[in-house]
């Protein structure tokens, strides 16, 4: 088993871990993390392409997805903020009725 | 001056930012700059002859016309001229009609935020510049959005009150169906053809449907926003919004922007005579319909309303008998005596404690002796008495309805019958308020002098603005290159008609609403204890059944639709997933991965 494959399939795992804790977590800040994981194991694929390519496209390609995850991360804790002060419990389908 | 009229649409901007900051002590005051610059720009430019133009060609590459499109002729610097008057009017007017230091805990029309009544006024008048600059359809319609979007804001500014919302969602639905008409029209004319003034050359009317779709769509759209024909019923709901806005907005100057496209888009009207016919008998019957709807009103404004809508009719009239100049001229004298009836309509409710119902009006003569001779001098110039502005832009529409010869007979009586019908409204509004017994005895809300100076100059246009035109043709002179072929109007035979009929409706009126003893209010109603919390709770149009099975219509499609946002977090993250998976199982299936290594 190469390392390269190793990588792949740490990636991919992390990734199903990931869309799983999306999916099936109902607190919004276990949420953001499971998205954090997916951003991640995005990530690692995107720097072992630069690897395997021997350029550093990927790895600029995998600060920009950094940056992008630290913002995403702001935007998500203050809606999740905003719940907690709002409502005693913090579920993201109990609001619900805000929808259109 | 004409250069700098150009961006007449930037002059309200700076007071919209500064009044938006909290800048000056009352507040609007920072906003009183911009309509008297335009108006004094405005006349400047038509001082020096009114021409320029600017343009950033292919601003939109993907539209037939896309180009950034500004055009200021003697058309439009009229135009501008009449928003600036009566806006700079209402803008003072609205300082203390909105003031929100005179708080009364009676009043229903108070507010606190009074900063947000005239950034939307500024938003307002900065659309409406645009709108009637626009040398193309594309910056038209940006323009025409933006006061559909103002009128709305407006229209739902005291949004606590029942019925103010769904009042402007009933002018936003009906400006709607304009801004679709245009929307078409932006994107069927062959490329290159958007600018207003050449729509109804050879070239440009060769697209799908030719002269007499285009003209069709500019007419639903011009129809749309000056509630012409089935498309009324959105201006007499629209008097929801506060008195200055109806002057303003839903009297003088946007509802006349259907008149203003028509009036630009004449040549497009020659082109397709059909289209014409239909204008000036959708105008005719809009004359006539809103003067007998006028007569069944039991609030005050929307009477008024119902009587623009009548106006914007003979307006509409003139452009389909081939003279858009009577209809512009008719549309520069309306706005002074309208924009009059209106803020003169607001010292009375004003002084009532917001009450707007006839009913509990009359007998204010000797209490709103301002009020009183100001709605008098409107009233006669809109029923055309001699002499007075009213008579003379009438009478141009009368005339070329008479040398009109297809269906004449018709066309030219009802437009008659409907000055008799001016009269009478303008009669039984008229006497219903100022005389007879007074009916609300109470103590008045005295209106304040910033109220009631700006009726001055509005009285003022509504007597002099005639003499535009007599003796000496001042007002053709300068749009005949623009309007084509504007005959100077001299007053004649049917003037006199005219005028004489007018004032026989309004003397039908005074006969009908006569001495009468009225019923004895009731003692909490003599002391204003028991005031009316509900002032608009009179139902919607009821005119408009096929309105409402549209908008049934198209809920039934939109609502499975709708269905789909469900506004739970994790199906949504599901069918995402779903997605990308079946997107990557495709991809991947279907070629593969080839590539550099």
């Amino acid at each position: 088993m190469t390392s390269e494959v190793l990588v792949l399939a740490t990636s991919a795992v992390l990734l199903a871990i990931g869309a799983t804790g999306a999916l099936i977590r109902r607190n919004p800040i276990a949420m953001l993390m499971s998205v954090e994981l997916m951003l991640n194991a995005a990530n690692l694929l995107l720097v072992l392409g630069a690897r395997v390519r021997g350029n550093v496209d990927g790895q600029a390609a995998a600060l920009i997805v950094l940056v992008l995850a630290a913002a995403e991360a702001v935007i998500g804790l203050g809606v999740a903020l905003a719940l907690f002060r709002d409502r005693d419990r913090v579920d993201v389908d109990e609001p619900a009725e805000v929808h259109g | 001056m004409s250069a700098l009229l150009l961006w007449a649409w930037l002059f309200t901007l700076p007071g919209l930012l500064l009044t938006a900051l909290g800048v000056g002590r009352r507040p609007g005051a920072a906003s009183q700059g911009g309509p008297p610059v335009m108006l004094i720009v405005a006349l400047a430019a038509l001082a020096t002859g009114a021409h320029a133009e600017y343009e950033i060609a292919n601003w939109l590459p993907f539209l037939p016309d896309g180009a950034f499109h500004l055009r200021v002729d003697p058309l439009s610097a009229v135009m501008l001229a009449v928003i600036g008057a009566v806006s700079t009017c209402v803008y003072v007017y609205s300082l203390g009609y909105m003031d929100p230091h005179v708080e009364d805990p009676d009043s229903p029309e108070r507010g606190p935020n009074v900063r947000r009544f005239f950034c939307f006024l500024d938003f307002f008048l900065a659309s409406m510049a645009l709108l009637v600059l626009a040398g193309n359809i594309a910056v038209l319609l940006i323009g025409w959005t933006g006061v559909g979007i103002s009128s709305f804001l407006l229209i739902s500014f005291w949004n606590e009150k029942p019925g103010t919302l769904a009042a402007g969602m009933q002018a936003l639905a009906a400006n709607a169906i304009g801004d679709a008409a245009l929307l078409v029209a932006l994107v069927i004319v062959p490329a290159g053809c958007g600018d207003l003034l050449t729509l109804g050359t050879a070239q440009c009317v060769a697209g799908p449907g030719g002269a007499t779709l285009l003209a069709w769509l500019i007419l639903i759209a011009a129809a749309a926003k000056s509630a012409q024909g089935p498309l009324y019923f959105w201006l007499p709901t629209a008097m929801a919004g506060p008195t200055p806005v109806s002057a303003l907005i839903h009297a003088a100057t946007m509802v006349a922007a259907g008149v203003y496209l028509l009036t630009r888009t004449h040549g497009l009207l020659a082109a397709a005579p059909g289209v014409a016919m239909a204008t000036a008998i959708i105008g005719v019957l809009t004359a006539l319909g809103g003067g007998i709807l006028s007569l069944q009103q039991s609030n005050f404004k929307r009477g008024l309303a119902y009587s623009t809508v009548s106006q914007l009719g003979y307006m509409f009239a003139g452009v389909g008998f081939g003279a858009p100049f009577a209809a512009m001229f008719h549309l520069v004298t309306h706005a002074s005596f309208k924009a009059l009836l209106f803020l003169t309509a607001g010292v009375v409710i004003h002084a009532l404690h917001g009450r707007e119902k006839l009913s509990d009006m009359g007998g204010l003569r000797k209490d709103l002796p301002g009020a009183y001779a100001a709605f008098l001098v409107g009233s006669l110039a809109l029923i055309g008495l001699p002499l007075f502005s009213g008579s003379f832009s009438k009478d141009a529409i009368l005339e070329a309805a008479q040398v009109h010869d297809v269906l004449f007979p018709l066309l030219f009586g009802g437009l008659f019958v409907g000055v008799f019908f001016t009269g009478w409204y303008t009669g039984r509004l008229f006497f219903g308020v100022f005389h007879g017994p007074r009916k609300y005895l109470g103590p008045l809300h005295e209106p304040s002098g910033v109220m009631l100076w700006p009726l001055v100059p509005l009285a003022v246009g509504a007597v002099v603005l005639g003499y535009l035109e007599w003796p000496v043709p001042i007002l053709s002179t300068v749009l005949g290159e623009t309007v084509g072929h504007a005959e100077a109007v001299r007053p004649n035979v049917n003037t006199l008609i005219a005028g004489a009929l007018g004032l026989a409706g309004f003397a039908f009126s005074a006969w009908r609403t006569g001495p009468q003893p009225a019923a004895l209010p009731t003692p909490a109603e003599a002391h204003g204890v028991e005031h009316e919390t509900e002032h608009y709770d009179e139902p919607l149009e009821p005119g408009a059944a096929w309105a409402t099975w549209l908008a049934d219509l198209s809920y039934g499609i939109a609502n499975p639709i709708a269905r789909f946002q469900s506004g739970h977090l994790s199906r949504y993250i599901l069918v995402s997933v779903l997605g990308i998976a079946a997107i990557l199982l495709l991809t991947l299936t279907a070629q593969p991965m080839t590539g550099p290594r």
